[in-house]
């Protein structure tokens, strides 16, 4: 057992719509809201550059973490997250697919035996349907300062996201789930992009989570993780971000019940599998889609 | 009056959200089948004009949220009531809303239809949390195989006086008339493929034409092909579902088609508002909207998650 940490002097706010804590240096703001009406989902729909947006898109929601010592500002939005989303042709890298059915659906629809020929249809938009982004969060405009993530070192410990602090049972100070954006890809399976926060008495530690499930096709999760030490002088914060990719099958395979489908609904489940399955698979080969989001990244950023 | 319908239907019960036996739920579906196999593909809704109206569009299993909605749309039988689908998956009570609505149709069958929405699946609801609720709640998954055969007894869309066509998704490439929908066979699953699958799943789309989804199956159609239909059929509107609406309906196509959403806060967590569509008896259209049930009173999810040590 180690002893009961101190608890550093914070405040907490509060509105019906967002949460801050001022801890140190520090002040972080969620903002939690409705998804967007139909006038917001027109101004933000244009401002990605047209491609439709997720049935549930959370555009007022963010995280924003402001360093005042160092003026450094960096957020988590709907909007920049989406301009992540491969906006016209899929291009090598992007990890695009199909719907499990789309093959036997044309086939039905264009073979010699068909009985239903296709109309002569209409390019639609292209676009990343399956709302795949890469995105790590960002400075903000207003940072007064900008900070450059270095690779980590190798051997250096604070370069690494400790997790025997993390796993502690310190109080939490402050938490929140910002839901930016989900989608049922109609029914084809789920896209949804999710920012979780907790400050603890000596640690600020985020984790943004896209995950991807596409019926009878693949599963993918992409990471990023944010951890910063108020120990840590000068100021430093770490950023990993990882990719996990594996087929349906694959992960299916390892169900509780077989017949009951529900944890392939749950994030938590789908990244715990995919972390299980030999990384040689789930962060190299993947689902053979030849995703660009595979594999692991460890940053670190000096604020000063 | 009690009549011998009673003992199939368990309305009190139900209304209280109350589960039914095991044994109830089998005797309703049987009966309920031995309605629906009587109803044509395209269901006629002709009621007499001092009935009120309502069209609703998915419930998914909100049942507090579809109590609100019979406040705003008064009880049935006094309104006539069309649910365009997805009764089931997502919410907390897909049993006790499916089976509400059905107990209605079987004590009512004038006053309430149902047409088929693409959760109305047996491959579908083993994903979005229907099958698992039957499960949960009778231990068995004997109550989601019978509701799964009436699913396959739902009509596929229905027209009100013959000027209003409801669908829980859209329209086909193959089918140009509601007449041809009618010879479609529709006793079972949903497929993936063809006319069914295209009514229950395709969108509306600003584009001219049809349009193939990006997702590599399913159609999407412009609004050229709505006023098309809408004029070679003799209607005046394409009532569907199927799409989340923030604001609880969207017209589109200089208001040929509407998606009416009837899910409130949807999932819980969305924050919409949701509607029905009223219609007079000359079929204009009035949208009533309403927000979801209050959650203090229900067993729903706090609106804040308890602090969690992910990592």
């Amino acid at each position: 057992m180690s002893a009961a940490v101190s608890v550093p002097k914070h405040r907490l706010f509060e509105s019906p719509n967002s949460r801050a804590i001022e801890i140190g240096p520090w002040t972080i703001t969620a903002r939690t809201n409705p998804i967007s009406n139909a006038g917001q989902s027109d101004a933000l729909q244009a401002a990605i550059g047209g491609i439709p947006l997720p049935e549930m898109t959370f555009g007022s929601n963010s995280l924003e973490l402001e360093h005042k010592d160092s003026g450094w500002k960096y957020a988590f939005t709907t909007e920049e997250a989406l301009k992540g989303v491969r906006n016209g042709e899929l291009q090598e890298g992007d990890g695009g697919v199909k719907v499990g059915y789309a093959d036997a659906w044309i086939k039905s629809r264009t073979g010699a035996s068909s009985s239903i020929p296709m109309p002569q249809t209409v390019p639609t938009k292209p676009f990343d349907w399956t709302y795949t982004t890469l995105y790590p969060g960002h400075s903000t405009a207003s940072s007064s300062s900008t900070i450059e993530w270095k690779p980590a070192e190798r051997n250096n410990a604070l370069h690494t996201i400790p997790l025997a602090e993390l796993t502690r049972h310190d109080p939490i100070l402050f938490y929140a789930e910002i839901p930016l954006y989900e989608d049922e890809l109609h029914d084809n399976g789920a896209s949804h992009l999710l920012v979780r926060i907790r400050v603890m008495p000596t640690c600020i530690f985020i984790l943004q989570r896209f995950t991807l499930r596409v019926d009878n096709v693949l599963f993918r999760t992409f990471d990023t993780r944010i951890y910063h030490s108020f120990a840590s002088s000068p100021p430093l914060v770490v950023r990993e971000t990882s990719g996990w990719e594996a087929p349906y099958d694959r992960v299916k395979y390892r169900l509780p019940k077989r017949d009951d489908l529900t944890p392939l609904t749950d994030p938590m489940w789908i990244a715990k599998i995919l972390s299980e399955i030999p990384s040689e698979i789930s962060q190299e080969i993947g689902a053979g889609t030849k995703w660009r989001g595979l594999g692991n990244k460890v940053e670190v950023a000096t604020l000063q | 009056m009690p009549s011998d319908l009673d003992k199939f239907v368990q309305i009190e019960q139900l209304l209280r959200c109350e589960p039914i036996s095991e044994e109830q739920v089998k005797r309703l579906c049987i009966k309920a089948r031995e309605i629906l196999i009587e109803e044509a593909n395209v269901q006629v809704v002709d009621s007499p004009v001092t009935v009120r109206r309502e069209i609703c569009g998915d419930i998914h299993g909100q049942f507090w949220d579809m109590m609100e909605l019979f406040k705003v749309g008064g009880p049935c039988p006094e309104t006539n009531y069309l649910f365009m689908g997805d009764f089931v998956d997502r919410g907390f009570y897909s049993v006790e809303t499916f089976l509400l609505l059905l107990a209605l149709k079987v004590r009512y069958p004038e006053r309430m239809t149902l047409i088929r929405g693409n959760h109305e699946s047996r491959q579908i609801t083993q994903v979005y949390g229907f099958y698992d609720e039957c499960q949960r709640k009778y231990g068995s998954s004997n109550v989601w195989r019978w509701c799964c055969e009436v699913f396959d007894y739902l009509a596929l869309g229905a027209i009100i006086d013959g000027r209003v066509f409801c669908v829980h998704g859209g329209l086909s490439p193959s089918l140009q008339g509601i007449d041809q929908i009618r010879t479609i066979d529709r006793k079972q699953e949903v497929p993936h493929d063809g006319a069914m699958c295209d009514l229950l799943w395709s969108d509306p789309d600003d584009i001219v034409g049809w349009g193939l989804s990006p997702r590599g199956a399913g159609y999407l159609f412009g609004g050229d092909i709505v006023k098309m239909f809408a004029h070679r059929n003799g209607i005046d509107l394409i009532a569907r579902a199927h799409q989340l609406a923030m604001e609880g309906y969207k017209l589109m196509f200089d208001k040929t088609i509407v998606t009416v959403w009837s899910a409130p806060n949807y999932c819980y967590r969305c924050g919409n508002v949701a509607s029905i569509l009223e219609l007079d008896e000359h079929l204009a259209q009035e949208y009533k909207v309403f927000s979801h049930a209050p959650s203090d009173v229900r067993s729903i999810p706090a609106k804040r998650p308890p602090a969690d040590y992910f990592l």
